[in-house]
């Protein structure tokens, strides 16, 4: 049966679809006269699909034919689905049409793997090849980097995306074993070293790369979890560690029971926001999580850490630093920084922080501000956990009217 | 006393003029003549450019850059009462400019958060703005917006669509946006035929349709928030919303 190019898109965005590293924020304006496109660095939002998550890129694979047999995935050569694949022609044309319209802000093109890596490899930047070269396209393209493809093509791909990636997808060479069995952390990670140290001898920033991990279907604790994007980040490797919940697509004797297990969606929620106080608010993994520890489902990682260190409390913001008000829940890095332009023109009270609109539902039990002082709560571990949890809902609802899925600020 | 002017920025420019130098106490600028006139003394500003002309340069003068580019963006926020807090802005401005960061003056806090209101649309229609192609290659959007965001779009787009020719029309304000090889400029349009569309159209709405439909996570369902992104009131123009 031949399938038109409505079932090919229809097959091969769904299967596209359990990848979440896709944001296009965070890359320079590159704004040329007369040519099409420029992406923007705060990223736009195009649509939000009915699970409510953004769509601002083409998302896509290239085909669904893979020789590999990851437990995990829809694509794994051992289903039986339907099978396609786009030529880079269509794909090239695709994007540009879709580009035109204000669809989206650029292609985020990933694939299984066909015949060989180098292979794969090639086809997707051949689609590049035509957008960049014969369309003069420049809005945004990230491409997923093949494990196992050769240098040379890494390098390429460095050279016609915005950003690359590829997905570690289980937290430790251990799972990966059981789960992933054609593919090993080295593996993995050689792709992303090569775009790093061909991108760093280029130039002295590393190219933006992203990578993701399913939370959820192995056993790992949020404590190596954690660890692991600090080190990665640490090494330069990454820019980005996208969380996903593991969404069951396939029945495997070492995964989660599809019926039984619905997406750990607030645990990729309290992911994300301790990720954010390692990537900005200058907290280290072990601040954050003791060896083998989860993260607490009542509180956010901030609260909970200071609900675990009053001894550093209440934290006086007419006199902190930036790097000690950001600790303090409830105010984020922009809270921080109203309050360092506020107090040189006065001493801030309670009624100032208002004002600036800081919001002071979980601050007010760890600050002071001039005379102000919260003291119907004193300083004592469990009565400002009652007085939080006291506050109504405290119990996030994951992703509903919760920006800082996206954001992370605490 | 009540002002009137046409809901030009040249025309309030002009009434800025009478109001400093006619010393007018001021109670509400409308574009319309209100129904009833009771008890309000009424005057009638017409547009005049010398007068414009005028204030504006004293805006360029006392004014820095950011508080200019406030002014022009607090007059594209037509559709509410934007005049009074900007004829206050301005006041402000010309007698002590310190006084303009002040956001303890009401005034000034509205035109604050008022601004930030447009950004954020501005920001919003950045992404939500659709095009259609026309059978000669021009492209072509209708938007209807709270406030008037034409001048954000059009450079937006002038920037990412290259050489492409396009069109934004704000169909509330019959306003449109034009840019070509020749122009590029903002025109009222009094009617517009409907134009034909390119033979690929309906293609690439079914493509996009479907990309948008496979796109979404079952298990994940969520309407609400999906709603809470994209409120009903954007979607009159986004193809993916419609059956
Ligand atoms: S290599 Fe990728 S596409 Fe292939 S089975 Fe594994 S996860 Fe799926």
């Amino acid at each position: 049966m031949k399938l038109t190019i409505e079932d090919k898109l229809s097959l091969l965005a769904g299967s596209a679809k359990y990848d979440v590293s896709c944001s296009s924020s965070g890359s320079e304006n590159n704004y040329k006269t007369g040519e099409l496109g420029c992406t923007h660095n705060s990223g736009i939002c195009h649509s939000f699909t009915s699970d409510g998550r953004c769509v601002s890129l083409l998302k896509v694979l290239l085909t669904n034919v893979c020789i590999y047999d990851c437990a995990y995935c829809i694509n794994r050569v051992s289903n039986d689905t339907p099978r396609t694949a786009f030529t880079p022609r269509e794909l090239a044309e695709l994007t540009i049409n879709f580009y035109k319209r204000n669809y989206i802000e650029g292609l985020f093109l990933s694939s299984g793997i066909i015949k060989n890596e180098d292979h794969t490899m090639s086809l997707l930047l051949q689609t590049l090849r035509i957008l960049r070269h014969e369309y003069r396209f420049n809005g945004y393209i990230h491409v997923k980097l093949i494990p196992g493809a050769s240098k040379e093509l890494i390098e390429e791909a460095t050279l016609l995306a915005h950003r690359v990636s590829s997905n570690i997808e289980l937290p430790s060479s251990k799972s990966l074993a059981l789960l992933a069995p054609d593919k090993t952390k080295e593996k993995l990670l050689s792709p992303l070293k090569h775009a790093r140290d061909i991108t760093m001898e280029r130039s002295s920033k590393p190219i933006s790369m992203s990578t993701q991990m399913i939370i959820g279907a192995t056993s790992e604790s949020d404590f190596e979890i954690l660890k692991l994007s600090s080190s990665l980040y640490q090494k330069a490797l990454l820019k980005r560690v996208y969380y996903s919940a593991y969404i069951a697509v396939n029945n495997h004797k070492h995964l989660p029971v599809p019926e039984l297990s619905k997406p750990p969606l607030l645990r990729e929620h309290r992911l994300y926001q301790a990720d954010w106080l390692l990537r900005f608010y200058g907290f280290s993994y072990d601040e954050i999580l003791s060896e083998n520890q989860n993260l607490d489902i009542q509180f956010d990682p901030k609260t909970f850490w200071a609900l675990s260190n009053l001894h550093l409390f209440p934290i006086d913001v007419n006199r902190a630093p930036q790097e000690i008000l950001v600790r303090i829940p409830g105010i984020g890095i922009r809270g921080a920084l109203k309050i360092l332009q506020a107090r040189r023109f006065k001493q801030l009270s309670f009624e100032d922080l208002v004002k600036l609109k800081i919001s002071l539902k979980k601050a007010r039990y760890f600050i002071i501000a001039g005379k102000d002082f919260h003291r119907s709560t004193s300083l004592y571990e469990e009565k400002i956990k009652l007085a939080l949890i006291h506050q109504g809902s405290n119990i996030i609802q994951p992703t509903l009217f919760d920006t800082s899925i996206y954001t992370g600020e605490l | 006393m009540i002002l009137l002017y046409d809901g030009s920025f040249e025309g309030f420019l002009s009434l800025v003029y009478e109001v400093y130098y006619e010393k007018l106490q001021v109670s509400t600028i409308v574009k319309k003549m209100p129904g009833s006139l009771l008890f309000e003394r009424f005057h009638e500003v017409f547009t005049d450019e010398a007068k414009a002309r005028k204030v504006l340069e004293g805006i360029t003068k006392q004014f820095t850059k950011e508080q200019q580019r406030t002014i022009f963006n607090i007059f594209l926020c037509d559709t509410r009462e934007h005049e009074m807090a900007l004829l206050e802005y301005l006041r402000i401005g010309f007698k002590n400019p310190k006084e303009l960061r002040n956001i303890n003056n009401a005034h000034l806090f509205y035109i604050q958060n008022l601004e930030k209101e447009l950004l954020c649309l501005v920001h919003k229609m950045y992404g939500f703005t659709r095009f259609e192609e026309l059978d000669d290659g021009t492209l072509y959007a209708k938007i209807e917006t709270k406030f008037n965001i034409v001048p954000f779009l059009g450079d937006h787009f002038a920037k990412r669509l290259g050489k492409i020719p396009f069109i934004i029309h704000d169909v509330k304000r019959s306003l449109a946006f034009v840019k070509n090889d020749e122009l590029r400029e903002i025109r009222s349009i009094a009617s517009f035929d409907a134009p034909t569309y390119s033979s690929d159209e309906e293609k690439f709405k079914a493509l996009w349709k479907s990309f948008f439909k496979a796109a979404a996570v079952e298990s994940r369902y969520n309407p609400k928030l999906q709603q809470n992104w994209v409120p009903l009131l954007y979607r009159t123009y986004m193809s993916e919303f419609h059956a």
